[in-house]
């Protein structure tokens, strides 16, 4: 197409299109960019290609069958939604959960946080050619990927969390597995790092590329690793706690320059802070149960319900009716490894949700998208789309 | 064979088996990964699974180069086309895996977004269920692929075997389209007329859609 | 939190608003639509509130709901503040089916663009100044709003061919301070392939 530039030139422009399925668009998202050249002169996002009706269909069922649901959204690290969206029901009961919980839940979201920065941090040197820094970040994964489907039963999409407690107690030798999994993500750290950190083409293609601004990532609503990376030590753990986060002994990490440098490496610091949470998480592990002890709220187990006529009422009540939260409406927001994951609750006091509204932190990245590219080079776009870490499943819900 | 065969290295066989003994052990696979499972196919990539056992490793992000058309993840109304017209650019012979319960049938995602299995759109050979498959799961189904491969016939007999299956999807997108029509009275009815026509105002960006 | 508590009195007695009585475990005011784009701003400058960050724009509709009077959507905003870590608050406000209009914030937060997209695709709610108000997560050409109460969750609408994203890379162009000249022929789709698109029969 042909325009006027503002500065007079005129200039003729070409129309491309990116994604929705593109080697680069992880999962399904679109950008339609004109350039001029090689370089971006002015480009617009398309999402929705994966809308796939979460807040319909979590209206449709219990409180409890939402928890699946949540798994897919952000499914690079299923199991801290679940957490999120269980702590935000729990919240509304003003419900304090044992001890063993809220440590297995620490343990458990750091976890997924480290799988999420893995998948993050693997995909995007994917995408700039480094195939070995892949590799090596996918191995510690792996490893954790064998620990959740021992513990409950699936790879990916586990809905491990439960409305007031867990689906189930830790598996013996848990403790040594992950253990070792904190091992061997250090050293596959340190390999990504020996990878990366004088590597030319890394930094060429990475430093001073796709920066933000502290203001205006601000205003555009960033949170997370994005808006750590340009320098705002925000972060739900520390600034509101939950699940005793503030006496764990780990650090903030911020970046400087919000580029995409910074962004990567900022997640990968925050895998070893998550790691020292892990460590002093299971130092503090002590035997309990792990469910809240009531029927109205957390379906009682097999074993109680076989004994006494309570618990009984208790299981057909939470299946066929489901748990009954208090109505009103609440917003929670739950630091995941993207962002604020939050959530707005509407109930009308029965068994079911008004409205389930998630927002989703990646949301707010992508929207911001064309002012990190626009000017750049249409290479640049690949590696800044990359760094901003878009989970479709969760963009588009 | 014939002594002059021997002498040369010659063997003979025909030729179906050939083609395919080759096709089947490099199946290039066009990710057309969309959500969860796409993160179990990038799973399978990896050492511990190592899709490159079975010659598969070389993921193609165009389908131009590749033969398999791996769907994972869910597919909505707003990707059809694309997937539909990412099928049209493959070039025979060209094989089509539906991965997960959701590509399969539209997985627990029942609503008004996602289409209700890929097999609306496209033909299918493969279908995984498991929501998300393990890649154990996976390799059964390239097994189960490569199995197809082996006794298949040039393209003649694909294209017979395809043909049911093609006029099953024209039979549904007609009725799909018979019934979007019967159904679009009904939304509108619902829209009230005040927003409709604001609505209209505003999506108003192709002047030819006012005839419709 | 005693934050609100010295806040709720000022927001009050400058723009007359309400405390949401469903809010039991965080902070919600309710304001009417015509003080909406004021208060956000006071929130968002003001030093006592300093909401920088909008989070998220939440439609809610009460069609049906128990023992509810009242309009039938509901706009909610939701502010948090980063220089006073854990200060947040919701601003509601209600939207009567016959009128469905809000004022836009838009150029308020950049953000508040496609989550005010959202809503409208979603509700059908029209923000007033918005400077693109098109769908964001369904088809160009679904109708409907599919999170109304009263849209059934089945009904499935096909889409005809793949969305057209010239009009907003033009404006995206314009707004710039270019001047679109031509428009380029092979982007552009012809009427026939726009009804049919790529599902043929
Ligand atoms: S089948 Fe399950 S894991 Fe696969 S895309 Fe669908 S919801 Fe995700």
């Amino acid at each position: 197409m042909k325009v006027i530039a503002p500065n007079g030139d005129k200039l003729n422009l070409m129309p491309l299109n990116i994604g929705p399925s593109h080697g680069a668009t992880h999962g399904c998202l679109r950008y339609f960019c004109a350039l001029d050249g090689e370089s971006i002169v002015a480009t617009v996002g398309e999402i929705g290609y994966l809308h796939r009706g979460f807040e319909k269909m979590a209206e449709r069922g219990t409180w409890q069958q939402v928890v699946p649901y949540t798994d897919r959204l952000n499914y690079c690290s299923a199991m801290m939604n679940n957490i999120a969206y269980c702590r935000a029901v729990e919240n509304m009961f003003q419900l304090e959960l044992p001890e063993r919980t809220k440590i297995l839940r620490v343990i458990i979201s750091e976890l997924s946080r480290m799988a999420d920065h893995c998948i993050c941090v693997a995909a995007a040197a994917q995408d700039l050619g480094s195939t070995t820094g892949f590799f090596y970040l996918f191995d510690s994964r792996e490893m954790m990927m064998v620990i959740w489907e021992k513990l409950t039963g699936a790879r990916l999409t586990n809905s491990y969390a439960r409305i007031g407690g867990l689906y189930r107690d830790v598996y013996e030798g848990f403790e040594e597995d992950v253990l070792a999994v904190c091992k061997q993500a250090e050293k596959n750290l340190s390999d990504v790092h020996a990878c990366f950190d004088r590597n030319r083409i890394f930094l060429d293609r990475t430093v001073g590329i796709g920066a933000m601004k502290p203001e205006r990532a601000i205003q555009w609503g960033w949170t997370g690793p994005c808006l750590r990376a340009t320098g705002v030590a925000s972060d739900l753990r520390k600034d509101e706690p939950y699940y005793d986060y503030e006496t764990y002994d780990w650090n903030v990490v911020t970046g400087t320059a919000g580029d995409v440098y910074d962004r990567l490496m900022v997640r990968l610091a925050e895998i070893e802070e998550s790691i020292k949470i892990v460590r002093q998480a299971l130092k503090r592990l002590t035997p309990g149960p792990i469910d809240i002890m009531d029927p109205r709220i957390r379906v009682p187990s097999h074993a109680l319900a076989y004994q006494d006529i309570e618990s009984l009422i208790g299981r057909f009540k939470s299946v066929y009716e489901g748990v009954r939260v208090p109505a009103g409406e609440y917003y929670y927001g739950f630091e995941a490894a993207n962002g604020e994951l939050g959530f707005t609750l509407v109930s009308d006091g029965s068994g079911k949700p008004w409205r389930v509204k998630v927002r989703p932190p990646c949301f707010t990245q992508f929207a911001a998208f064309h002012e990190l590219v626009e000017g750049s080079m249409l290479t640049d776009s690949v590696a800044t789309l990359s760094s901003i870490n878009i989970i479709a499943g969760e963009l588009d819900r | 064979m014939t002594p002059e065969a021997q002498e040369g290295n010659i063997f003979t066989s025909s030729l179906d088996f050939l083609v395919n003994w080759g096709r089947k052990n490099s199946l290039w696979p066009f990710p057309y990964g969309t959500a969860c499972c796409a993160i179990e196919f990038m799973s399978t990539e990896t050492a511990r699974y190592d899709l490159s056992r079975i010659g598969s490793e070389y993921v193609r992000f165009t389908p131009r180069q590749s033969d398999v058309l791996l769907v994972a993840g869910t597919i909505t109304y707003k990707q059809a086309p694309i997937l539909k017209r990412i099928y049209e650019q493959m070039a025979e012979p060209r094989w089509v895996i539906a991965m997960g319960a959701c590509a399969c049938s539209g997985g627990f995602y029942d609503c008004y977004c996602t289409v209700p299995g890929i097999d609306h759109i496209i033909p299918v050979d493969v279908y995984i269920g498991g929501c998300p498959p393990r890649p154990e799961s996976f390799f059964d189904a390239m097994f189960d692929l490569q199995k197809k491969v082996e006794d298949e016939s040039y393209m003649k007999q694909r294209a017979e075997r395809l043909k049911e299956q093609i006029e099953d999807i024209k039979r549904k997108s007609k009725e799909c389209r018979e019934d979007l029509v019967l159904r679009k009275n009904e939304a509108c009815e619902m829209v009230s007329n005040t927003v409709r026509s604001k609505v209209n105002d505003v999506l108003d960006v192709f002047p030819f859609k006012k005839g419709r | 939190m005693n934050f609100f508590e010295t806040l709720f009195p000022v927001l009050e007695t400058k723009f007359n608003v309400e405390k949401d009585a469903s809010a039991h475990w965080d902070h919600s005011v309710i304001a009417k639509a015509s003080v909406l784009r004021d208060l956000i701003t006071f929130l968002k400058n003001d030093e006592s509130s300093k909401m920088e960050m909008l989070l998220d724009i939440v439609g809610i509709d009460y069609l049906g709901f128990q023992d509810y009077e009242g309009p039938r959507f509901a706009v909610e905003y939701v502010l948090k503040s980063i220089s006073r870590p854990g200060n947040r608050v919701r601003v509601k406000v209600f939207v009567s089916e016959q009128d469905l209009e809000v004022p836009t914030i838009s150029d308020l937060y950049p953000i508040a663009n496609w989550q005010e997209r959202e809503v409208y695709d979603q509700y059908g709610i029209i923000f007033t100044g918005h400077p693109d108000l098109r769908r964001i997560l369904n088809h160009v050409e679904f109708e409907g709003h599919p999170l109304r109460k009263d849209y059934p969750a089945h009904r499935r609408q096909w889409l005809s061919t793949n969305d057209f994203l010239l009009p907003a890379l033009e404006k995206r162009l314009e707004s710039k301070g270019y001047k679109v000249v031509e428009r380029s022929k092979e982007v552009l789709p012809n009427e026939d392939e726009y009804l049919t698109g790529s599902i043929q029969e």
